[in-house]
């Protein structure tokens, strides 16, 4: 029974495809008794997908005044009557230039500004597919073929993509496509894509002198872990989700506390939430702060007063709060061992 | 030259309902660039309507209103193929005019 589940869900994230293929071969001959294969006219009420490549796309059209007029009835309560509204989703229309069209490219993504659905179209398909089989949101495929079309064509007029005469079919949308102001903006990542590539893992994996242990940056405290009450209770007890048992204790013990002092006495003064003793995490490493140092008669003061005050600017632009509370003791501990890369 | 309003103005019985969406920066001068030098403001000052040629509109806007403004607004009187005129001037004098025929 487990394995029939399995073998459900990877069918319902996937597409058609594993419908027609899976379906009768599981419903028929894996498992007699359950199910039925499905029928040609109900894989063809499923099989509604657009591609790219415009493939899936059926033949209609509709033209921008058409889209005006049921933009206007079922669009524009939402949207806004120009696809400018901003109250639920971002807006659909806006931020295009006409240097964008020309270039394919839209300029103002590289900015910090509020992004529009026409700005970020790459592929046009991804827009007829989406409110033919999602809108309207109250009554998704209510909308007719042509009607899809005509929608579709009122909101690039609105873009000023297309022009007010212009009639989009499925002979026309190619060319419509070819006017979008993002479509050169899709850049297809290698390495997700090569199956027999490394993915995009950057990692290396360590041969030797590897690190013992991971350190736990942060962990939910014992006393807080029932504050949501029982989270094994709260889920289902299907599907990937499960909730820890959260009445048990927990088996996560507290880091051991580290046993260099000086590393205690940093994790103590919060210096290891920015720093790490090798590679720049937040603030810079203790080794390139030593090796900056390094020789410097007075490296000691220097170093223990900027500890203390604070400062920006010597390391990059993230400041580093001022110490006000370290003892001078605590202090010239950190120091030495600062200068000294950890030893 | 800036670029044109999309204007709709639509009959309900003897109303007109008028949308307009203006395309303007609508800086308020109180913004900073990265370089940490003010903005100059910019902004649209007078906007007026007129409907067939008689003023049913005057508006005096300021800076609080945002970047590409949307106005909606009814008068009284109009019927379907009459004309409505959109007019905005900047505080910069940079002016512009658009016309719509009420569906």
């Amino acid at each position: 029974m487990s394995r029939c589940i399995e073998l459900a869900s990877a069918c319902l994230g996937a597409t058609a495809l594993c419908l027609t293929l899976a379906a009768p071969a599981a419903a028929q001959q894996s498992f007699p008794g359950i199910g039925r294969a499905a029928t040609p006219a109900e894989i063809a009420a499923w099989d509604i997908d657009v591609r790219p490549d415009f493939k899936g796309l059926p033949k209609g059209s509709g033209t921008v005044a058409r889209g005006q007029k049921v933009w206007d009835e079922k669009c524009a309560s939402c949207h806004g009557t120009f696809g400018e509204s901003n109250e639920v989703f971002p807006p659909i229309v806006g931020g295009t230039t006409a240097e964008d069209i020309q270039r394919g490219r839209v300029k103002a993504l590289t900015e910090p500004v509020g992004r529009t659905t026409l700005m970020k179209l790459s592929s046009l398909s991804a827009l007829w597919d989406y409110i033919n089989r999602a809108m309207p949101w109250d009554r998704p495929k209510s909308l007719s073929t042509d009607e899809v079309y005509a929608v579709v064509a009122y909101i690039l007029h609105l873009g000023d993509i297309l022009p007010g005469d212009f009639v989009l079919s499925d002979a026309t949308i190619r060319q419509a496509e070819q006017r979008l102001p993002n479509r050169n903006g899709k850049v297809k990542y290698e390495p997700l894509w090569n199956l027999k590539g490394k993915g995009d893992v950057t990692n290396v994996a360590c041969m030797k002198d590897c690190p013992v242990g991971a350190i736990l940056a942060s962990y939910l405290p014992d006393y807080a872990r029932d504050a949501h009450g029982n989270l094994a209770l709260q889920t289902r007890a299907v599907g990937p989700t499960r909730g820890v048992d959260t009445s048990a204790p927990s088996l996560n013990a507290p880091p051991p506390p580290p046993t260099d002092p000086a590393l205690a006495l940093a994790n103590r003064h919060s210096c290891m939430a920015c720093h790490r003793m090798e590679g720049k995490h937040v603030g810079p490493a203790f080794k390139d702060v030593a090796a900056r140092y390094a020789g410097k008669p007075d490296a000691a003061a220097v170093l223990a007063a900027k500890v203390k005050s604070g400062g920006a600017g010597n390391w990059g632009q993230i400041p580093m709060p001022p110490n006000t509370g370290l003892s001078d003791q605590d202090l010239a501990v950190l120091v030495k061992w600062i200068l000294s890369g950890g030893s | 030259m800036a670029d044109p309003m999309k204007i709709r103005a639509n009959a309900m019985g003897d109303k007109v309902i008028v949308k307009v969406l203006m395309s303007h920066e609508m800086e308020t001068g109180q913004r900073k660039d990265s370089a940490g030098k003010t903005i100059p403001a910019w902004f649209i000052q007078q906007v007026s309507a007129t409907h067939n040629g008689k003023t049913v509109l005057n508006a005096q806007w300021g800076p609080a209103v945002s970047k590409n403004p949307f106005l909606e607004f009814r008068f009284s009187g109009g019927k379907a193929g009459d004309k409505v005129q959109v007019t905005w001037t900047d505080n910069k004098g940079e002016k512009r005019t658009d016309e719509a025929t009420v569906g």
